[in-house]
């Protein structure tokens, strides 16, 4: 568990977090869920429970280094590609729990139980159904937005499908020269 | 195999025989994972597929026994109800958990 990590990443999103507020704490669990499934390596168990995808071992790390999270303090840095993932992430969430919850819960069932979308979203409004149906979807996108990768399949098709564009750029070039 | 029934009957006396409902094992189970953070009573109530008179009752029990309590907490602009283990809750469950598991164990062994 690399928990100057994850305060290095709440630190690039200029997220400074309040432990007494369940808000804050809200955003800090499914924040360090949703970047690690975008591939930083925090370290963080995550397994599904009442509350959505949730890490008890990160919940005693926030309450015993309680100071370091309210304050930033960290010795980690992160490397370019891992700040940039941090600032797309912030990008396209913000701080809010809502949003958080709603796409973490999506990205356990369709990026790590590996279910299609429609079973995924089912699964999502049996677990949250105090969420409005905009909100679901609203947070379903933003999950599909951050986390959304190309099979190899659909690579082949947009290659395919490019590869006359990508010719007649390239027969530009030569006449170009 | 006898000999461990008996000391697990023996041991059965330091339970709460009051926990053995399944709709109160899975409110500690689930909020013992949960630890300080607690869960709201719409998670609780999403998750165990219970209707309010059920949850509500039963938690209403537990937290009569002094192994859960409920706090006002601020989700965005809602104002909600959290629940959480008690310190006597969770030894409480600990208890149980040890005893189940040694339960099982006896009983499965031919």
């Amino acid at each position: 568990m690399n928990t100057d990590k994850v305060i290095a990443c709440l630190k690039e999103m200029g997220f400074k977090p309040k432990i007494s507020k369940f808000d804050d704490k809200i955003v800090i669990q499914k924040l360090v869920y949703l970047l690690q499934l975008k591939g930083i390596k925090l370290g963080f168990d995550y397994g599904l429970y009442v509350r959505g995808p949730y890490s008890p071992g990160l919940t005693k790390e926030i309450y015993l280094k309680k100071g370091d999270f309210e304050q930033l303090r960290t010795k980690e840095k992160l490397s370019p590609k891992e700040a940039e993932a941090v600032q797309e992430t912030k990008a396209i969430f913000g701080e809010k729990p809502a949003l958080l919850e709603v796409a973490a819960t999506y990205a356990y069932f369709a990026y790590e139980q590996k279910r299609d979308a429609i079973s995924a979203y089912k699964a999502v409004k049996r677990l949250k159904p105090f969420f409005s149906a905009v909100q679901i979807a609203i947070g379903v996108n933003k999950a599909k937005e951050l986390l959304y990768r190309p099979t190899q399949e659909e690579l082949e098709m947009l290659r395919k499908e490019l590869a006359p564009w990508q010719a007649a750029a390239e027969e530009d070039m030569r006449f170009l020269k | 195999m006898d000999s461990d029934f008996l000391s697990l009957i023996e041991e059965s006396k330091g339970l709460n025989s009051d926990v053995f409902s399944l709709i109160r094992l899975q409110l500690l189970a689930n909020l013992a994972v949960t630890g300080p953070d607690g869960a709201t009573y719409r998670e609780l109530k999403a998750w165990l597929e219970l209707s309010d008179g059920a949850l509500y009752s039963n938690l209403g029990v537990l937290k009569k026994m002094g192994y859960v309590k409920s706090e006002e907490v601020k989700i965005g602009d809602k104002s909600l109800t959290s629940y959480q283990l008690t310190r006597e809750g969770m030894g409480e469950w600990h208890k149980v958990n040890n005893w189940l598991r040694q339960f099982l164990e006896c009983g499965g062994r031919k």
